[in-house]
């Protein structure tokens, strides 16, 4: 066994990552809440009251939404340029697919997931999983999720805020709630994936645990994030 | 489950906190102001107490009882006063803008001294001490020159009028006239004559009612308005004679379009078909308790149903049928009488006309018929008037109509007399909230008047058309900032009561009541114990007897006196030269005027010219249209024509139009309705005003007081606003 | 006991004052151009002679039973009191969208335009709070409105609703359930508009709702499956895993 752990993630980036999750889930949770008709409600009307009782209030609960979600934006906007650099870095690793590799990875490594290897070979297909970088094609797809999704929330949950205050037409704001709503609801989606895989799948426990202490072992990084692997080996 | 009260609006929440991130970012960055709108940013004051008033409007004449409801010493809201019987417990539209009366953007602030010509607009700020001092010199100088007599005295139609009307005796002047010479004098000339009282319909319990020259459903009297339909719920039937198809029109039973001017023709007629079917109630009426009914009955005789529907275009047996029913409902039935009767240089004999009809009812001092006048119980104070040696013998008008009303007299004769300088000259005017410059008929003419006289001074709240050319402007305070004396009032059969106000806010900017300002002027000249006393001391002698009548209006805003409603006179006799009523007047007789009314045709508008028709709309009361709450409704008067004659002439509805009179000229919009006789147009009152400080009304729409030509009422010196033909030109 | 407000009016008294209007207009600060409540009028037929008649029919925000805008409110910013039977607007709550504005029929609702919230009648809650009645009601010349809880069978609205003939003014072809009665005999019918629901709204609810929920449900299932096997097939783990564990 190898014991031998590789940088990977730097304490800004843990931190960002677990004030992004916290909020994520908090915003996801009291954003939730309010919604509250009966010819909508997501998941009935006991979500909403719930919310609005522990809040005191409905008011309360889309003021407490509203500025947290105004703070998570701002901490991010400071973290971006703060660490531009980085920021781009990330950016462009996560937006940089290689169809072939990725789509592969896709198909191979849900089938894995949830049917199996054994399926897998029934249906024709070899078990080699093609190799990936700092971030495998899922967890690219994720990040570009919530990047894409989180710069829409911002932007249509800044106009809903600003509607009463100085927008004369109703429709920006009207617009806004829904594709606020389209893309908090697709995110959540991801999320259940990411949350599963990060903290419930033992596949990833590694990845999991490096949210904490920023390294990986040698070996998770060899099998999982072979190209990154290669990498970090070859730098000087 | 659901709040019911939202402690904290996002609004508030959005606020403080925006507001502490100004704070801390070094106060109001731009950004952060502009998150922040004006509206939200001001009046973050917390909500104080509300406390409730009780007062009674000034809004028209009627003086309904309200409730103004204040916060943070501003008047938020005025609702009326349950208990106050004369006006149901309603307050209608007007009364309701009532807060934009008082905090009017236009209200007069401060004195005001002409600096320019008349009517150019220039005028300088002076204080008080300067106005009074001013204006007393002048007006003893006038008095000096052209003896007391020598000042026209206008007193408004204001809780406070008696005040200057006393201003007006002590100093010595008999010429005081009013607005309701523009108004309502003919109709009280004729009742006066026919039964010696101008009586109150008592609508509530009527069971029949004509209304011919009157629109009390847009021209409210308190409670009348509300009665006819209390009536109506207990069967009673309304008949309405109006060339207009007015809200009263549109509510009645019946609507006859009645052409202009012959309404003495459909009662003529009535009253043929009471006689001569016997439908009178020949015990207590015809002929024992009347003057003159074998006369009547023989000058009757040709004014057939079948003559009268020549003449008015109402059916013969539509006139028949009414005279059967209305004589079968009476005494509780009534010819309403109605209120502005300035309309037809024979408007006394139309009412007389009216009254006759009603005395053939048998209703005077009857349920449903028409009240006499109960005992409120409310005194005018003693006061002394001086002799004043160089003064002439009578008012400047006198003689020149046989029925002038005491105390009233004519503005319009005494205009000509103004200007003519006949019997003697008149050179100064003291006016009170009264606008003729807006109200009375041929606007040019009240110019030219202005013109001879040397000095003017007006109390009002804004700057009037008729302040714009006063040469000293003194703002006047609100009813809702003045403490008044005690004002009786009767309420039909509903109640006789007697309402005070005391300020319901403190008065604004250097505004003064007219009672302060006739003190301070009677001080300046030597009259100063003609006003040695104050309003609480007035107050105690006006009620000086009737017990409880002081707390009552203090602890419910009104106080009733439970006086006899109903056969007051109980056989004694009436006011009357004969003390029955007189449906032959000799006093007529001897003036030289029909003691009976005769018809005349009126005179008919040439092809092409129509016949102007004057009136208001429920929101608005005379010339008292600048008012932001009720403009809204009306931002300008049209010109009501029939579409036949306009087609016929190619104008289409919406045009802009010149309307020319005799008198002036002024452009109006048509508006275009089936409602109205073909040779008869319409328009409301209070707008074109010259003033720009009546900002809501200069420039918009026209004056009637430009487009009237005139006229006046052969026996009361009534104005009449409804002889003019106007031509109507579309405007390229 | 749980209130039921209504208003019962006797349009047949109504005489186009405006006194309603100017009252609501300043117990409201209900901004120029824009109004609470109204009076709507038929147009006279003058072929009808000396019959030709105007009825006028003094309305405002009919507290419906079947709210429309309710339905069109996503946040339950605009709810109905339950205590109350008043549907209210949550201002703190409400982000302006507009929905409800064009969803009732009536026309009861503008869009505030310093406010940018919807404005409608409330049936004075204020005011009623104070123990005073609506202030429409309470200016009323001629008292064409009555005011009160029709759950109280001693009140007046109910003496009237129970001693005579009431119609409701309703919209086509979604019957709102109004709570404004009017003595039979009211005219006009046939003025409210339809119920229509904005592009946005329709989205929410027609395409976006389900696909979020078709969303979150498939990758929940995935999820589900991914434990399941976890859970069940521990022997069949990966060689990855098998490496790891120590």
């Amino acid at each position: 066994m190898n014991n031998k752990m590789i940088h990977r993630h730097d304490k800004g980036a843990i931190y960002i990552h677990w004030f992004n999750a916290l909020c994520w889930i908090f915003l996801t949770l009291t954003g939730l809440g309010l919604i509250s008709n009966e010819h909508i409600n997501p998941v009935g009307a006991w979500w909403p009251d719930l919310m609005r009782g522990i809040f005191g209030s409905a008011e309360t609960l889309i003021n407490v939404h509203i500025y947290v979600g105004l703070f998570w934006a701002a901490v991010f906007l400071i973290y971006i340029l703060v660490r531009f650099r980085d920021s781009l870095a990330f950016l462009k690793e996560v937006f940089t697919l290689s169809p072939a590799r990725d789509a592969v990875w896709m198909v191979k490594r849900n089938i894995q997931l949830t049917l199996g290897n054994r399926a897998m070979k029934k249906m024709g297909m070899t078990t080699e999983i093609p190799p990936q970088g700092f971030y495998n094609a899922g967890q690219k797809i994720f990040a570009q999720l919530t990047v894409i999704a989180g710069l829409i929330l911002v932007v249509t949950g800044i106009i809903m805020f600003i509607s009463t205050i100085i927008l004369d037409s109703p429709t920006p704001a009207a617009w806004s709630r829904t594709i606020h709503y389209l893309m908090a609801g697709l995110a959540l989606a991801g999320l259940l994936v990411h949350i599963y895989m990060a903290a419930i799948s033992r596949d990833e426990r590694p990845a999991f645990k490096s949210m904490f202490s920023g390294a990986v072992p040698e070996d998770y990084a060899r099998h999982h994030h072979e190209l990154w692997y290669q990498e970090v080996k070859n730098k000087p | 489950m659901k709040d019911k009260m939202p402690p904290l609006s996002r609004r508030k929440f959005l606020k403080t906190s925006l507001a502490a991130a100004a704070i801390s970012a070094g106060a109001g960055s731009p950004l952060v102001k502009s998150l922040v709108p004006r509206a939200h940013a001001s009046g973050a004051r917390p909500p104080g107490q509300i406390t409730s008033h009780y007062t009674a409007c000034d809004m028209c004449f009627n003086r309904c009882g309200m409730i103004a409801r204040v916060q943070n010493g501003v008047i938020t809201k005025i609702d009326p006063n349950p208990a106050f019987l004369k006006s149901r417990g309603m307050l209608c539209a007007r009364g309701n803008a009532a807060t934009k009366h008082i905090y009017d953007p236009d209200r007069l602030k401060y004195p005001l001294r002409r600096a320019g010509k008349r009517g150019e607009g220039k005028w300088e700020r002076i204080s008080w001490e300067e106005a009074l001092d001013y204006t007393a010199e002048k007006l003893l100088e006038i008095g000096e020159k052209y003896t007391r007599c020598g000042v026209m005295f206008i007193p408004g139609s204001d809780m406070q009028s008696q005040f200057v009307n006393r201003f007006a005796e002590v100093f010595g002047s008999y010429n005081i006239t009013s607005h309701e010479t523009l108004c309502l004098l003919s109709k009280n000339r004729a009742y006066l004559d026919t039964i010696g009282e101008v009586p109150y319909p008592d609508v509530y319990y009527s069971k029949y009612i004509i209304v011919a020259g009157a629109n009390p459903f847009e021209a409210f009297i308190t409670p009348d308005t509300m009665d006819f339909f209390e009536a109506r719920k207990n069967g009673c039937k309304i008949i309405v004679l109006d060339p207009r198809f007015t809200k009263t029109a549109a509510m009645a039973d019946e609507w006859y379009q009645i052409k202009p001017g012959t309404d003495m023709a459909f009662f003529l007629a009535l009253c043929h078909v009471i006689a001569k079917e016997e439908l009178y109630e020949a015990e207590g009426c015809c002929p024992v308790n009347t003057y003159g009914f074998e006369e009547f009955f023989l000058h009757i005789r040709k004014y057939t149903p079948e003559w009268a529907e020549k003449e008015c275009g109402i059916p013969a047996q539509d006139i028949a049928r009414i005279a059967r029913e209305i004589a079968a409902a009476a005494p509780a039935a009534m010819v309403y009488p109605g209120r502005r009767t300035s309309d037809y240089e024979d408007s006394t004999q139309i009412r007389r006309a009216m009254a006759i009809t009603n005395a053939l009812l048998n209703n005077f001092d009857k349920p449903g018929g028409l009240l006499a006048i109960r005992e409120v119980g409310v005194k005018t104070p003693y006061y002394d008037v001086p002799w004043y040696d160089d003064n002439p013998f009578d008012r400047v008008e006198a003689g020149l109509v046989p029925g002038l009303i005491d105390h009233e007299g004519s503005f319009q004769l005494m205009r000509e007399a103004i200007i003519s300088g006949e019997p003697y000259p008149i050179k100064g005017w003291f006016n009170f909230k009264t606008n003729f410059m807006q109200t009375a008929a041929n606007r040019n003419k009240t110019i030219e008047m202005i013109d001879h006289l040397e000095f003017i001074v007006n109390i009002d709240i804004a700057m009037t058309d008729t302040a714009w050319y006063s040469d000293v402007v003194l703002p006047g305070a609100s009813f809702l900032e003045r403490k008044d004396p005690v004002s009786a009032l009767q309420g039909s059969s509903a109640c006789a009561c007697a309402v005070f106000r005391d300020p319901v806010v403190p008065e604004m900017f250097e505004s003064r009541s007219p009672f302060w300002i006739c003190k301070e002027l009677s001080k300046r000249m030597g009259l100063a114990d003609s006003f040695d006393f104050t309003i609480d001391e007035y107050r105690r002698q006006q009620v000086d007897g009737l017990e409880g009548a002081m707390e009552a209006m203090e602890n419910m805003g009104v106080y009733y006196n439970p006086s006899k409603t109903y056969g007051i006179y109980a056989g004694s006799p009436l006011k009357t030269l004969t003390g029955v009523k007189e449906i032959f007047n000799q006093r007529y007789e001897a003036s030289g005027v029909d003691p009976m009314p005769v018809y005349r045709r009126p005179k008919q508008p040439a092809e092409n010219q129509f016949r102007l028709v004057v009136g208001r709309t429920a929101f608005f009361t005379h010339s008292n249209t600048n008012n932001e709450l009720l403009t809204e409704f009306m931002e300008e008067n049209t010109l009501n024509i029939h579409p036949e004659p306009a087609t016929r002439m190619g104008l289409s509805d919406g045009d802009l139009v010149e309307v020319k009179s005799k008198a002036g000229q002024g452009r109006l919009r048509l508006e275009f309705t089936e409602g109205i006789e073909k040779q008869t147009v319409y328009t409301a009152t209070g707008f074109g005003a010259l003033s720009p400080e009546m900002s809501l009304v200069h420039n918009k729409g026209a004056s009637i007081s430009e487009l009237l030509e005139d006229y006046h009422d052969e026996i009361s010196g009534n104005m009449a606003m409804h002889e003019t033909f106007v031509s109507i030109r579309k405007v390229a | 006991m749980k209130k039921k407000y209504c208003m019962v009016i006797d349009s047949s008294v109504c005489i186009d004052c405006k006194g309603c209007m100017v009252s609501c207009k300043v117990q409201h600060k209900v901004p120029r151009g824009r109004w609470r409540n109204w009076i709507k009028h038929t147009e006279p037929d003058f072929t009808m002679g000396k019959h030709t008649f105007v009825h006028f029919q003094p309305g405002n925000c009919m507290q419906c039973d079947n709210p429309t805008c309710v339905y069109a409110c996503p946040s339950g910013a605009t709810y109905k009191d339950e205590e109350t039977g008043i549907v209210h607007i949550n201002e703190g709550l409400c982000i302006g969208c507009g929905n409800c504005v064009v969803a009732c029929p009536y026309g009861a609702r503008y869009r505030h335009p310093e406010k940018r919230v919807p404005d409608k009648c409330d049936f004075c809650r204020d005011r009623l709070d104070m123990g005073l009645l609506p202030a429409c009601v309470d200016t009323c010349p001629t008292k064409a409105r009555t005011f009160g809880d029709m759950n109280d069978p001693d009140s007046e609205v109910s003496r009237l609703l129970r001693d005579r003939e009431t119609v409701r003014v309703v919209s086509k072809p979604v019957d709102t359930e109004p709570n404004l009665f009017y003595m039979a005999g009211v005219m006009p019918l046939d003025w409210p508009g339809p119920v229509e629901y904005p592009a946005a709204y329709r989205a929410m609810t027609g395409f976006v709702n389900p696909l979020v929920k078709i969303a979150v449900g498939l990758s929940g299932l995935g999820v589900a499956a991914m434990f399941l096997k976890q859970i069940f097939t521990s022997d069949e783990t990966s060689e990855d895993d098998s490496r790891e564990e120590v």
